[in-house]
């Protein structure tokens, strides 16, 4: 068995290299990646870029499908029931493997027995901004504010990481700042933006040109450290101690695929995430590469489930 | 003298050979596809976008650009021939496009939307180039209780779409309002009239609905009698508009264009308006009103005209801000990212090579639009001498398609089935498609903003008349009320005895 | 269209009316079990219910209004036409993943085509391998579109 498995794992290699192409090996066809949003979101991006270089490093084409809808469920249960050869590949996130299966009622899939993990690809800060014309400079500033006067946020929607990124601020700042969702991060920003709403929780990528234009004040990002893009920005951690949210993208395969194939698309995952464009694009997006191991993005799910269950229990968030 | 040196730079960006090739690319594959039934420009660009990854930022955006006006345009000569729109703005051109076509003149009708978008592409395009930066600030000042008011006045204006009964017109809105609310309530993420279907969590897809309560009703139509009707007139007329023709469409034109203009700046779903809003300032002002409906020029030559204009000024929003108009601009955005660019008010003065590169060819790609398209025209309309027995398992095949290539949601296209069939239902009746579409498309941000505008007030209702912009908007809307109804009510007590309800 | 003389009753705008108001009572009763709220804090609820009772309203006035006058034929009604179109894009979204995309289609508009009383068996057969082979052509090797041209269910 284990000839068979090195054997089958070099033929993977080989593939990779360009060197040969047997049937047995995996890839011997395009696999599809499926992106459980819109295109043009921030996962569809990190998912297009990496599709690019990873179809390249397996020796074959990986076709970027959109299946869009119910905050990435559907694009999720779509690929934990596909077949398990390793050929439907899923690019989670935060929200298909944290938040979704906390919140939603009826559990479409399970984020844990459903799903075989590839690889954690990046983490991607989100930011904690307000419009210029709120007098406010810094995290405690706005503490001290929202005590005093009612405030409201504005976050890319219900149930959504950056809701819950402001629901655990509140909660662990003692503040009521009312939480205004809207349908995307783009609109949510237009409304900040034109001091509609004064106050933001957004993906650093997506708010990152705002701030560095003086458009919008970030008052701080929601990782424990600072984001090496923005060295001035504190992190709330350094006011809130223990605040820490993000957003993550990770590749998972259907539970049941096999190991040599999980352990191919794996190396093909790394590979990508050390090329030198990808690196570039990661870093213009404000997202840091982790590039894990299988072991490691299931201890990571876990972890988030973990921290995640009390923000949502205490939010009181609950989708049917 | 700093526009012209920008315009200059801008086009010389964009008329390098390879920029010149890719718009014109670009416009050639969206019209092509476009042009299929049942695939409108979303569907459009997120067919062609991945191939436009391997260029350069500012061709790859260009072509990209192109596939957008191209499909849109590629959108309206479906919308004309076959009635079978594929966007919400060509649903309006499809009411009037339409019926010139079974008259004969589908000809006209094409070079109309061809001739009035070129115009109002031009004049919008020097808005752009101009007014960018001021525009963008007073986009901004339109808050929840602003975009309220602006759908309440774009309600009103729905009635004026009907040319049959208002009081079934208004059951149609309200109709499409309710159609508008099935999926997730974005305030509560409750699921509302989805039946437990989490593939209609999002919403009906706006597609199936065209294609259905347009398309598919007509195909019906058409087939409910083969042996003693023809669906199309054989004798096609002259395929150019006569000297009076032209004249017919210099008015709805020029305030097509500006309404356009003005509505495509608002980011939060005013270009949607544009369309609805041109075809009702025409038949409110037109000396004929009782021919829309039936073939009207002005129908076709305002609407195309302010969803052209409407579309390129929505590309202010995305380039002076980084914020999607639509779900289009959206899909740019994202392929602005891919490319390396950071969308924000940045992108003018860090890339004014791009900036200004795709403004000029967005005149550009307008240009290429209409030279490609008047010759085309001759072959659109020879399509129209295809048996329809033939044309319409073709148009069933594309519209499955095209509807299953939005978002790979089995589900839209059984929705599509059922909107035919409801499309049909309402055609018996006598109900007309149109005024429930605009309700599908307003029903989710009227409620949307509604509710965050009183979240945001604070539970305070009168924000709506404190707010100057809300307010004078809504007065517009109460004027528009009284002229629809005021010449009825006259009429009513003129024509007691006489049926007419209209 | 012929006209034939019937009794005063617009028998069109009574049945428009009348499945206005289902309808509405359809939308109603699916609104139960959404919280309304109040004006100031509106629920999921709110604005469905309000819209709910404005088509029951505007239902009812619609069939008031038809009492009473001429009545319009309906006119035929294209069965023909209702059995086969609207069976071939649900047939397409039960197959598109199950069969792949090239049976599928073929399959759909082979469907699309028996709605007309015109079109013979081969040439729908004909129009159907065309259609099949260019859209094949366009849109999975032309613009590479994400659908499986031969699914699961064939075995390969």
């Amino acid at each position: 068995m284990t000839t068979t498995l090195t054997r089958r794992l070099l033929l993977g290699a080989a593939l990779a290299l360009g060197l040969a192409g047997t049937a047995a090996a995996f890839p011997d066809r395009p696999v599809t990646l499926v992106i459980p949003f819109a295109a043009g979101g921030s996962t569809d991006v990190v998912g297009r870029i990496v599709a690019d270089k990873m179809g390249a490093a397996l020796g074959q084409q990986i076709v970027v499908q959109n299946v869009g809808g119910a905050g990435g469920s559907l694009g999720a249960q779509q690929v934990a029931k596909a077949d398990p050869d390793g050929y439907t590949i899923l690019m989670g996130t935060v929200a298909t493997h944290a938040l979704n299966p906390l919140i939603l009622k009826q559990k479409p899939y399970d984020p844990v027995a459903d799903f075989a993990p590839v690889s954690l690809l990046v983490l991607v800060p989100n930011v904690l901004a307000v419009n210029p014309q709120l007098p406010v400079n810094t995290v405690q500033e706005l503490i001290d504010l929202a005590k005093k006067e009612p405030l409201a946020y504005a976050s890319s929607g219900n149930g959504t990481p950056l809701h819950l990124s402001g629901a655990l601020f509140n909660s662990m700042a003692g503040t009521e700042i009312t939480h205004i969702p809207y349908k995307g991060s783009g609109p949510a920003l237009t409304d900040v933006l034109g001091n509609q709403v004064p106050i933001i929780f957004d993906n650093l990528p997506s708010a990152s040109g705002h701030i560095a234009s003086g458009k919008l004040r970030a008052l701080g990002v929601t990782t424990k450290e600072r984001a090496p893009r923005f060295p001035d920005v504190p992190a709330i951690a350094e006011t809130l101690p223990g605040y820490e949210t993000y957003s993550w993208n990770a590749l998972f395969a259907p539970a049941g695929t096999p190991p040599e194939v999980i352990a191919a698309l794996n190396k093909a995952a790394v590979a990508a995430m050390a090329d030198p464009a990808v690196v570039a694009r990661m870093k213009d997006f404000s997202a840091s590469i982790v590039a894990s191991t299988p072991e490691e993005l299931g201890a990571h799910v876990a972890a988030e489930m973990a921290k995640w269950e009390p923000v949502v229990r205490e939010a009181n968030v609950s989708l049917d | 003298m700093d526009l012209l040196n920008n315009l200059a730079m801008g086009f010389s960006v964009a008329s390098s050979l390879a920029n010149l090739l890719f718009c014109l690319i670009g416009v050639i594959l969206g019209t092509l596809i476009g042009v299929l039934p049942g695939i409108g420009a979303t569907a459009t660009i997120a067919m062609l976008m991945p191939i436009t990854f391997q260029l350069e930022p500012v061709s790859s955006l260009i072509m990209l650009a192109g596939i957008y006006y191209g499909a849109q345009y590629g959108g309206s000569t479906t919308a004309i021939l076959i009635n079978m729109p594929g966007e919400s703005s060509s649903a309006v051109t499809a009411i009037d496009g339409y019926q010139m076509a079974r008259k004969g003149k589908a000809g006209t009708a094409l070079s109309v939307a061809a001739l009035g978008s070129f115009f109002a592409g031009t004049v919008s395009t020097f808005l752009v180039a101009l007014f960018a930066p001021p525009l963008t600030a007073v986009a901004l000042k339109f808050g929840a209780a602003e975009y309220f008011s602006l759908m309440v006045l774009g309600l009103v204006m729905s009635v004026a779409l009907a040319h049959g009964s208002v009081l079934k017109a208004l059951a149609m809105v309200v109709l499409g309002l309710l159609l508008g609310i099935v999926g997730t309530d974005i305030y509560t993420g409750t699921p509302r009239f989805t039946m437990g279907i989490t593939e209609y969590a999002d919403g009906l897809n706006f597609v199936a609905l065209a294609v259905g309560v347009f398309g598919i009703a007509e195909i019906l139509r058409n087939l409910e009698d083969e042996s003693d009707r023809e669906v199309m007139t054989k004798n096609i007329n002259r395929l150019f508009p006569t000297r009076e023709e032209f004249r017919e469409m210099i008015g709805p034109v020029l305030r097509g264009t500006g309404i356009g203009s003005v509505l495509g700046i608002l980011p939060g779903g005013g270009a949607i308006l544009a369309s609805f809003a041109s075809y009702t300032v025409e038949k409110k002002i037109s000396k004929h009103p009782e021919e829309f409906g039936k073939g009207a020029l002005a129908g076709v030559a305002g609407p195309e005209s302010a969803n052209n204009a409407g579309a390129q000024t929505s590309f202010i929003p995305l380039l002076t801000l980084g914020i999607p108009a639509n779900p289009v601009m959206a899909l740019m955005i994202g392929a602005m990212i891919i490319q390396g660019i950071v969308p924000g008010p940045n992108v003018v003065s860090e890339q004014p090579q791009l900036f200004w590169g795709i403004i000029a060819s967005m005149w550009i790609g307008n240009l290429m639009l209409v030279v490609l398209n008047l010759p085309l025209i001759g072959l659109w309309v020879k399509l129209l001498s295809v048996p329809y027995y033939v044309l319409f398992p073709i148009i069933m095949a594309m519209c499955s398609i095209g509807v299953y290539s939005v978002a790979s949601n089995t589900f839209d296209l059984y929705a599509v089935a059922f909107f035919g069939l409801l499309g049909y239902l309402m055609s018996k009746l006598r109900c007309e498609p149109a005024p429930l579409l605009l309700g599908f498309v307003l029903g989710p941000l009227l409620e949307e903003n509604l509710r965050r505008a009183m979240i945001l007030s604070r539970g305070d209702p009168s924000t709506f008349l404190t707010r100057p912009i809300s307010l004078v908007i809504l007065v517009m809307a109460l004027a528009v009320l009284v002229l629809v109804f005021l010449p009825q009510i006259r009429k009513r007590r003129d024509e007691v005895f006489t049926e007419s309800d209209a | 269209m012929s006209t034939r003389p019937t009794k005063p009753r617009d028998t069109t705008d009574l049945a428009a009316g009348l499945l206005l108001m289902a309808a509405a009572a359809f939308f109603g009763w699916q609104t139960r079990e959404l919280e309304i709220g109040s004006s100031l804090r509106m629920g999921p609820g709110y604005f469905p219910m309000l819209l709910s009772g404005l088509l029951f309203i505007l239902g009812a006035l619609v069939a008031l209004k038809s009492l009473g006058r001429e009545d319009e034929p309906f006119g035929r009604i294209a069965w023909r036409g209702i059995l086969f179109i609207l069976p071939a894009p649900v047939f397409f979204g039960l197959t598109v993943r199950g069969l792949g995309f090239v049976p599928a289609l073929f399959v759909t508009t082979l469907i699309a085509a028996q709605a007309s009383v015109r079109m013979r068996p081969l040439p729908a057969l004909g129009l159907a391998v065309a259609v099949t082979i260019l859209s094949t052509l366009i849109f999975s090797y032309g613009l590479g579109l994400p659908f499986r041209r031969f699914g699961p269910w064939l075995g390969m």
